[in-house]
């Protein structure tokens, strides 16, 4: 969004209608504000009322600039204490739920949203695609895929119907990693993911339209249909390399990098994303993401001396929750490079920064995860 | 943090600090957030991003 989005001159006219507040959740000097607003992945927006910093509004994933706009207009008369219909009341008090860590209770309560819309109720995809995240995050997965297909007829071909389709395939695929395969649900999420990566006038940003590749690719590579995995690697990778030719900005080509560099690893060509990555790097010098990334990508290609040094630069300049991220890549690259000792060590000093993180970035499940790693070295 | 780490392997966008935005963020200061959007009387816009 902050290459795409939030750039866009069409929202200077509601820049005196809020105050902005960007939250990056690396960095320590936000964990009161994750205490009190947790987020489980990004971007999380939120209106907020700043009277009594209750929460108006929350929305999980990128918007594109004509969703923000919504999502501004429901916020701001939500603060402004706008008499609220029985769909509305209750889509506020699913939002306080889900930020509350309830997301069992904020399903039901999405449900209920859902329930009592009135018919052209503008809230609708939103409440539809909040109510799939929440019952993914709830690990619902039967009840996420099974409800993602109900409701995917009510907002497909819109941006919404897409994270319904998405959310729902990632739960159906749970489901059969779990022994509990539901090949309908499967095949009628996979057929919305395509129609809606396949549909321009949804109105996606890129790298949602690239999301959507990835879970039709997880849906394939389970399959074990591999010809159809590579067909698909392969056309997310010119999908990637058209947009990154038209960026009109090094954030807008850098926004890309992640997918870029994913997509080419999964093609056993990780050398190709070698040299995106050095130009952002470039672009970018305080940075400490391009020069992760580009650990990874020489590890790959067995450039074990180029990769430390990249991962030299990326612990360097980072600060933060995010320095766990890029100490257990490095040491991945350490077990690659085959030194078991470094790896263990640098491996165990992840834990260890982890585990002195301040409450709202302290997340026992990464430490958990990280431990079993390193009882399995 | 697992949503840092999984976000390797999984469908996380990194998102770059950089670009001119058009909205005056204010970064990472809550309390200053807070305070201005109390004196203007206006709601807060919260943007929760990672870098990677």
């Amino acid at each position: 969004m902050r290459a795409f989005v939030f750039t866009d001159t069409s929202l200077a006219r509601h820049a005196g209608q809020f105050v902005w507040l960007a939250v990056d959740i690396d960095d320590a000097a936000n964990s009161q504000f994750l205490v009190k607003f947790p987020v489980t992945g990004t971007p999380t927006l939120m209106v907020i009322d700043p009277k009594n910093e209750s929460l108006a509004l929350r929305y999980l994933g990128a918007a594109s600039v004509p969703q923000l706009e919504e999502l501004l207009h429901d916020g701001a008369a939500l603060v402004r204490g706008k008499q609220l219909s029985g769909a509305d009341e209750a889509l506020q008090r699913a939002d306080r739920l889900e930020n509350a860590n309830q997301s069992r209770q904020a399903a039901e309560a999405y449900e209920e949203a859902i329930a009592a819309a009135p018919r052209k109720w503008s809230r609708s995809g939103r409440a539809a695609e909040t109510l799939i995240a929440a019952l993914r995050h709830a690990r619902d997965y039967e009840r996420c895929a099974s409800r993602a297909v109900d409701l995917y007829p009510q907002v497909a071909g819109t941006a919404s119907g897409a994270a319904v389709a998405d959310r729902g395939l990632t739960c159906a695929l749970r489901l059969a990693d779990e022994q509990k395969p539901h090949p309908d649900l499967t095949a009628a999420l996979t057929k919305a993911v395509r129609a809606e990566i396949q549909n321009p006038k949804n109105g996606l940003i890129d790298g949602d339209r690239a999301a959507l590749y990835l879970s039709l690719i997880a849906e394939r590579r389970r399959a074990h249909d591999d010809a159809a995995t590579q067909s698909l690697r392969e056309e997310l990778a010119a999908f990637l390399e058209q947009k990154a030719a038209a960026a009109q900005t090094p954030a807008q080509r850098a926004s890309y990098d992640f997918y870029r560099a994913r997509v080419y690893r999964d093609l056993g060509q990780p050398e190709k994303s070698i040299p995106m990555l050095e130009q952002t790097e470039r672009d970018f010098p305080n940075d400490y993401v391009p020069p992760l990334w580009l650990s990874r990508a020489y590890s790959a290609v067995r450039e074990y001396d180029e990769a430390l040094s990249a991962s030299d630069r990326a612990l360097a300049r980072v600060s933060g929750a995010g320095r766990t991220m890029v100490l257990d890549l490095r040491s991945d690259l350490y077990a690659a490079r085959g030194d078991k000792a470094m790896a263990t060590q640098t491996l165990r000093d992840a834990i260890a920064f982890s585990e002195s993180l301040p409450p709202g970035q302290h997340d026992q499940s990464t430490i958990d995860m990280l431990k079993k790693k390193l009882d399995k070295m | 943090m697992k949503r840092f780490l999984t976000a390797l392997l999984l469908t996380a966008a990194p998102l770059l600090a950089y670009g001119k935005e058009v909205l005056p963020f204010i970064d990472n200061d809550y309390p200053k957030a807070l305070a201005q959007a109390k004196k203007k009387n206006v709601p807060l816009f919260v943007d929760a991003w990672a870098m990677w």
